[in-house]
């Protein structure tokens, strides 16, 4: 490098000075973000294909909604239970993959509240673009509300996304007397009708629904019995895009092993497509007479 | 089609040669049909974004199919052996040698390329081009992922045999009055890459016998479920991944060290600052790999190391942008096709290495993880840089290659649409990246800024798919139909060109 590689040798220095100055800047801005609070309270963040679902430090549990509280710390344990996916709150940057077997934390303090977007960053199969959540950031409750901050938290939550509990008991002591199988496609009188979903539904290309045409009189009650592992749903419309997806009928989330149940009395006779919000390659038709 | 100057000879002799200019034909061609195959892809892939909701692509699975088999054939069957073939042609010319050392390896090792490219369309996979485990192992279908590993496997296997045979070639052929510090740059990178190849490609090749065992249920390697670990697999990946990124950059970047020089009629600024920045690249390239996967809940100190290793990569990429601008300082620079595809190759390195940056300096990779500024970057790095130069590239070797002249105002109309366009697309998917677009999104949200910028990317991408389009019809007529070219100084430089007359007995 001789004769003119002293223009080299400057240029690379004021490369390699920049380097080091974005490199120690980072660094140090870093190691100041990862420092969690210790008052932070941790929320347990679950992705599975394709919904998230949440827990709170008191077990309150949502699913596909997230309620915090504003200028209150909180720490993220993020894991997930079938595929990679990855827990990105865009407008708060906060992002970090779920990997199953693992458990990664973030911790954030929402210092603005409003409702903003929760998606998977990470390639999850079938509806990765579709696995989205929402992030409540409520203003922050009072001391005496402070006590019951659950119960402030589940009663702003939309009543449409939240199994009623009674509406699951009732079904649950319904789904013991009726059979599994459940090829009755019309109603049997004074009885309802079931509509199965079956286990492995969940994997595309295998059987979901049981019946997948299902033929009932209006004003028959169908109870919803989801026999799977995973969380499904019965909700009306073609897919996620259709605009009266939901408006008809929409059981919301039914987790493994719960029921849910439909009434039909307000839906108008005809053929209505059918599909799970979580898994939309799960489809069938609901027939009213 | 004229392969010879003088004496056109039989399609099947070609096809069947040994000899290192027609298998260095067959890898060129074959590497244009998949660039522009993949492009097809990548063509579908932006319109079908052009407007949220499902437009032309049926399905989700159906567009997760295809950026899986977009980015694998552009990495694989377009990147790769377009280097290998240039090498094969031009390797044995510039070190002085009859032909590759082992011409019927070399043959075995195109020949490969061919079976693994039907292995990867037939199954036309939908585990994205990376592969991750668990989807890869308990959710993505069978038999396409079963081919797609295959494919792979024997693709891997292909490069490597042929880094063996350039490696021979380069240190036991060489002609014995030409020192190792007097060979071409371009020898230097395909030396460099070759080494890497060989270090780089075995982790890659292990973890895939190690995925289809997985995906038979007999192991657990990174499967949960079975007490494996599906981050285990990511490192095994970017091991051989992150340095494959420079296997893709170096040949680009010995054929600017070929090009640079003679259209701006000076020599080399600095011939030993550029072996120095190979020998630092391809060592330093390991240094690196897990900044692809700092969102994957690494600690702090891990984080550290693989940003600083990435950090110490970069002044030696900027010791090969300072040799080419100092080379072209102050020379009488002739704006040909090949120097406009070349200069826009070295601006857009220069934009995609700023944006590498960004990624690595911690806090921010958070910001641009997983998201559309990634695809940017990284496609502005292959395409931008690597594709660019080696669209040039093929310019230059075209009256080597055929004995025509190409129609030179049709490649410049492809040059400033091509340009245009790459900077079109891939610098808006930036923006769209911090607007916090994932990648891999078959439907996005309808927000007004997010449908503007998709619209803006998808009408760069069909510029440039149309640019490319142009760029096969000028290549096909010219070698049909052109003049013929002056050989000894085709493009009117006053420098030397390759010895064209140099025709070894074939085999």
């Amino acid at each position: 490098m001789a004769g003119h590689a002293m223009y080299e040798w400057i240029y690379i220095a004021a490369v390699t000075a920049i380097l080091i100055w974005v490199g120690a800047a980072s660094w140090d801005v870093e190691r100041i973000i990862e420092e969690v609070p210790a008052d932070a309270e941790t929320i347990k963040v679950i992705g599975q294909q394709w919904f998230w679902s949440f827990e709170h430090a008191d077990g309150t549990k949502e699913v596909n909604e997230l309620h915090v509280q504003k200028d209150k710390p909180y720490r993220f344990e993020i894991t997930s239970l079938d595929v990679n996916h990855a827990f990105n709150v865009p407008d708060w940057t906060l992002m970090i993959d779920a990997v199953p077997g693992r458990i990664n934390t973030l911790w954030n303090m929402f210092t603005q509240d409003g409702e903003y977007l929760i998606q998977c960053r990470e390639y999850c199969g079938f509806s990765h673009y579709n696995m989205k959540a929402k992030l409540f950031v409520e203003p922050a409750v009072t001391e005496a509300a402070a006590e019951s901050g659950s119960t402030a938290a589940t009663t702003t939550t939309p009543p449409a996304q939240q199994p009623s509990a009674t509406q699951q008991q009732q079904s649950t002591s319904n789904a013991t007397s009726t059979a599994a199988g459940g090829n009755a496609t019309s109603a049997a009188a004074g009885g309802g009708v079931t509509l199965t979903i079956l286990e492995g539904a969940s994997i595309q290309g295998s059987p979901d629904y049981d019946p997948d045409e299902l033929t009932v009189k209006k004003g028959d009650k169908i109870t919803v019995d989801n026999v799977d592992t995973m969380p499904h749903t019965v909700t009306n419309g073609k897919s996620g895009s259709d605009p009266t997806s939901g408006k008809l009928f929409d059981t919301s989330i039914i987790n493994g092993g719960d029921s849910a149940e439909i009434d039909t009395s307000s839906v108008d006779a005809g053929a209505h497509p059918f599909y799970c919000m979580v898994h939309p390659y799960m489809t069938g038709s609901l027939t009213v007479e | 089609m004229v392969l010879e100057v003088k004496k056109p000879r039989a399609l099947w002799e070609i096809i069947f040669s040994t000899h290192h200019t027609d298998i260095g034909l067959l890898y060129i061609i074959s590497s244009i049909t998949f660039l522009m195959m993949g492009g097809a892809l990548a063509l579908a892939i932006r319109a079908e974004l052009f407007l949220p909701g499902q437009q032309i692509i049926p399905d989700s699975n159906t567009f997760h199919r295809f950026f899986t088999v977009h980015g694998t054939t552009m990495l694989f069957l377009w990147a790769i052996p377009f280097g290998a073939g240039i090498g094969n042609y031009l390797i044995p010319i510039l070190i002085r040698y009859k032909d590759m050392a082992w011409p019927k390896l070399n043959a075995v090792a195109f020949w490969m390329i061919p079976v693994g490219a039907a292995l990867v369309w037939i199954g036309f996979a939908d585990l994205g081009w990376t592969a991750y485990p668990p989807y890869s192992i308990i959710r993505a279908p069978g038999p396409a992922a079963e081919l797609w590993i295959f494919g792979l496997k024997i693709l891997g296997l292909s490069s490597v045999l042929g880094s063996i045979n350039f490696i021979v070639t380069m240190l036991k052929c060489k002609h014995p009055d030409l020192p190792i510090m007097k060979m071409s740059l371009f020898a230097w990178s395909i030396l460099s890459i070759s080494f890497m190849t060989l270090v780089a490609i075995p982790t890659f090749a292990a973890a895939l016998i190690m995925l289809y065992t997985d995906r038979l249920g007999v192991t657990g390697f990174f499967n949960p479920a079975l007490g494996g670990d599906p981050i285990a697999y990511q490192h095994l990946f970017w091991f051989t991944f992150h340095p494959e990124v420079y296997i893709f950059l170096l040949p680009a970047v010995g054929m600017l060290y070929e090009m640079i020089p003679k259209f701006s009629r000076k020599p080399i600024f600095s011939y030993q600052s550029g072996v120095i920045a190979f020998l630092l690249l391809s060592t330093i390239g390991f240094a690196s790999w897990a900044h692809h996967m700092l969102a994957t809940g690494m600690s702090f100190t891990e984080k550290t190391v693989f940003m600083v290793g990435t950090l110490a990569a970069v002044p030696a990429s900027a010791m090969h942008v300072f040799n080419w601008v100092a080379t072209m300082w102050g020379g009488r620079i002739k704006f040909a096709a090949p120097m406009l595809f070349g200069v826009g190759g070295i601006m857009l390195f220069f934009a995609s290495g700023a944006g590498g940056v960004v990624n690595t300096a911690l806090p921010l990779d958070f910001i641009t993880h997983d998201s559309y500024w990634v695809v940017g970057h990284f496609h502005l790095i292959l395409m931008g840089t690597v594709s660019l130069t080696f669209t040039g590239f093929i310019y230059y070797m075209f009256p080597l290659i055929t004995g025509k002249m190409y129609n030179e105002k049709l490649a410049k109309i492809h040059w400033i649409a091509a340009f245009s366009g790459i900077i079109i697309v891939f610098m808006t998917q930036h923006i769209l990246g911090l607007m916090g677009m994932p990648r891999r999104y078959f439907d996005y949200l309808p927000l007004p800024e997010w449908i503007a910028m998709n619209q803006i990317a998808t009408t760069g991408a069909w510029i440039v798919g149309l640019s490319y389009v142009l760029m096969i019809y000028n290549l096909l007529k010219s070698s049909v139909k052109g003049a013929f070219a002056n050989m000894s100084d085709p493009f009117n430089i006053g420098e030397q060109y390759y010895d064209y007359r140099r025709r070894e007995p074939h085999h």
